[in-house]
């Protein structure tokens, strides 16, 4: 459609194993040699009152500080909407609650974790931290939950409908739920692979401004458990709806993860849709989360912003750092099931 | 609006019952399904519930499901009224067409969750069923169950869930994203929600009394609710009949506190501005407010204040349907936009149960009698969730 706006990913900030608000990791990741990390929290004591620091829970926390971070960085203090993708949501709220009705019966509990036990907790409170009274909506579909939000800020920004959004993604991981979900195999049976934590928040725009990171030049998502074909068509609608081509394709960025059972629907499509491109990841650096793919999309923009993609990202076999940086295509996918597309581009395009 | 929205089909089970025409049939009757607990396993007997009049076996029966397959309540109720939905647009999946499934949920598969958290932590035994908590994966065992779904997207914003799927789907389908959109939400009762509304102590003892000047909190319900959506072109091309249009939607936030609503209702006073703005409506227009109307003495006071700011003393008929339903969580922006569909089909008022009293703070008395002043030929459904997502939605005559 000829009419649809532009979209740009303005700014970003995260927290999450690597060293919180800032994009250190480019130049000196953290590795990691354990099953399930906890990310690094900043000194909340220098962001938070006392009571409010005590009152939220980590989830948060982190969250409110890096939209509060990005809105700063941008000067856009009240974005038109506000979506936040979750999978889990405040768990650790959701487990505590949960803990003392199946152990202390249905007689003594108390309402502080139930309150901030929804999904939408996250996103609420940072609309009433902003005061922002626009849109604001929260998904939670496993691994795709980011993307979920995010197609949705893109199909408004693109319709101008909006003309900001402020797109995050957030799952914190408590030791008792890392138990429940290494029992599942989702977590904690990876090959040089770890359980992590996510606090992503970006600003997305279709006014470019002056320091954008990227262009975001669409968005595709398909659920297709049991046809392969459909991801080539899901591939081709959203290339042909940016104009751009498979060839002017630089880089795939995918989720793998050292799972071997999800890694092989990876290297299946990727072999299938793309066979010779140039693979990035990320996972290696962040972690296993159901909204990790909002980390990797930030490590791709930051790329594109510094046109710099450091050797550390390149999947094994691919050659050294590069200097500059294309369009990159980002792919996730959950278990073979749900799978997204997310094409990027330098500013410049 | 961009391009014309139509509603081909819905699908709803409830404490009303499985389909629409039960919930039709109670409704005229007046005949509510809040009634004291009997499926869930809950100390809390004196707080009266609206359930599913089903238990998991029936349904699962009536589904066709082999009684060992994993399968929680809220995926179960989903699929009834999925299932519903699709038969009536008479969508088979053979049509060629891209199909979006967009469910709304809150605590996912916390029935099963609550009931085997400790086997969870302890040993392998219910690992099936932690892989059934998240909400992403109640809505993929509903989209795997019909195995015609190309798109499925999962929104939990609390109470207001379902109604924010329709406007997704919606949207989607504005943009070509989707030719058909199935959207709603689903939530089966926990003791996980009645003890958290307990423990705010906003569960009435009685049933509740939305809109009434003694009105002393909600009663939590359980169900599924599913409209089918889509563009004119692709209705045109099936040679479907639309039911009505969906003519305009708004989300705002209320931005004021995580699980109290503002005095002044802004969230929900901008909610039903932008909704009308966006149908080029004006309140005059509305012939029937389908009201979020818990029966708490903070939402109702507030949603009636927003609601005469934004319609003045001269309000078309309101009521609030959870005196038929319960409160059914992330199901209710469903059930009550179906609710509202079929008030605006059958041209008739949805009553207002248990009201005896006025609000002294507002000149607002809700609907008690079904016969409307003029032929309805809008009507606005509002869901507000916690944390102030509100939103609404209008549904308009074709």
């Amino acid at each position: 459609m000829s009419t649809r706006s532009d979209v740009y990913i303005l700014a970003a900030r995260q927290i999450s194993v690597q060293p919180p608000l800032t994009d250190a990791w480019m130049d000196a990741p953290v590795r990691y040699d354990a099953p399930y990390v906890q990310a690094i929290d900043p000194d909340y004591r220098q962001h938070f009152a006392p009571n409010e620091a005590r009152r939220l829970g980590k989830i948060l926390k982190r969250a409110m500080l890096t939209s509060r971070q990005v809105m700063a960085a941008t000067g856009i203090a009240n974005p038109d909407a506000i979506i936040t993708g979750t999978g889990l949501g405040c768990i650790e709220n959701t487990e505590i609650f949960l803990n003392a009705l199946v152990r202390e019966g249905e007689e003594l509990l108390t309402p502080t974790h139930f309150m901030q036990s929804t999904h939408n907790t996250i996103g609420s409170l940072i609309a009433i931290d902003a005061g922002c009274r626009g849109y604001n909506a929260t998904y939670a579909h496993k691994g795709t939950s980011f993307e979920c939000a995010l197609a949705d800020a893109v199909v408004q920004l693109e319709s101008r409908r909006i003309q900001t959004a402020l797109v995050g993604a957030h799952d914190e991981m408590t030791p008792g739920y890392f138990t429940l979900l290494k029992r599942t195999g989702y977590l904690g049976h990876a090959v040089n692979g770890f359980a992590g934590e996510v606090a992503l928040s970006m600003m997305l725009a279709s006014a470019r401004g002056e320091n954008a990171l990227c262009r975001l030049r669409g968005v595709e998502m398909e659920y297709c458990p049991y046809d392969g074909e459909a991801l080539r068509q899901a591939l081709n609608r959203l290339l042909q709806r940016a104009q751009c081509s498979l060839d002017e394709v630089d880089a795939v960025m995918t989720g793998v993860s050292g799972r071997q059972a999800n890694d092989q629907v990876y290297a299946s499509v990727c072999s299938r849709l793309f066979p010779n491109k140039k693979l990035l990841r990320y996972k290696h650096l962040f972690g296993e989360a159901y909204t990790a793919p909002g980390l990797g999309l930030y490590a791709a923009a930051v790329c594109l912003g510094r046109q710099h993609i450091p050797a550390h990202l390149l999947a094994e076999h691919a050659g050294g750092e590069q200097r500059s940086a294309g369009n990159i295509l980002f792919y996730n996918q959950m278990e073979g099931k749900n799978h997204s597309f997310i094409l990027l581009s330098p500013c410049g395009k | 609006m961009p391009k014309e929205i139509l509603v081909s089909g819905g699908g709803v089970i409830s404490a009303l019952g499985a389909g629409k025409e039960a919930t039709l049939t109670a409704l005229r009757e007046r005949r509510t399904g809040i009634a004291p607990v009997r499926y869930l396993q809950t100390a809390h007997t004196e707080l009266p519930v609206g359930e599913v009049k089903m238990s998991n076996a029936e349904m699962m029966r009536a589904l066709h499901i082999p009684e060992e397959e994993v399968s929680t309540r809220t995926s179960l109720m989903g699929m009834m009224a999925v299932r519903e939905a699709l038969e009536h647009a008479r969508i088979g999946g053979k049509e060629g067409l891209r199909v979006a499934l967009i469910s709304g949920v809150t605590v996912g598969g916390m029935d099963k969750s609550e009931r085997y958290y400790l086997d969870f932590l302890e040993n392998d035994t219910k690992n099936a069923y932690i892989a059934t908590h998240d909400c992403g994966a109640c809505t993929e065992m509903i989209a795997d169950y019909f195995g015609v779904f190309s798109a499925v997207e999962t929104i939990s914003t609390a109470c207001s869930s379902a109604a924010n799927a329709i406007m997704l789907g919606a949207m989607l389908l504005e943009r070509g994203l989707a030719d058909v959109a199935v959207a709603g939400g689903c939530e089966c009762l926990t003791k996980f929600h009645l003890n958290g509304f307990n423990t705010l102590m906003i569960l009435d003892r009685e049933p509740c009394k939305p809109f009434d000047a003694h009105r002393a909190g909600l009663n939590l319900g359980e169900g599924a609710a599913y409209l089918v959506l889509e563009r004119e072109d692709t209705l045109r091309r099936r040679g479907a009949e639309p039911l009505c249009r969906l003519s305009g939607y708004a989300n705002t936030c209320d931005a004021y506190h995580q699980t109290a609503s503002s005095p002044n209702g802004e969230g929900a006073y901008l909610a039903m501005a932008k909704a009308l703005e966006a149908a080029q409506l004006t309140p005059r227009d509305i012939g029937y407010i389908n009201a979020h109307g818990t029966g708490t003495v903070n939402n109702d006071l507030s949603e009636g204040v927003a609601i005469q700011r934004v319609f003045g003393e001269s309000a078309p008929p309101v009521s609030s349907t959870k005196s038929f339903t319960g409160h059914t969580t992330s199901a209710a922006g469903g059930v009550e936009a179906l609710i509202a569909v079929l008030a605006l089909q059958h041209g008739f008022i949805p009553v207002n149960l248990n009201f005896a009293l006025p609000m002294p703070e507002l000149a607002l008395t809700p609907a008690t009698d079904e016969q409307p002043t003029a032929p309805l030929r809008h009507v606005l459904s509002n869901s507000f969730g916690f944390g102030g997502n509100d939103t609404s939605l209008i549904f308009s005559r074709v």
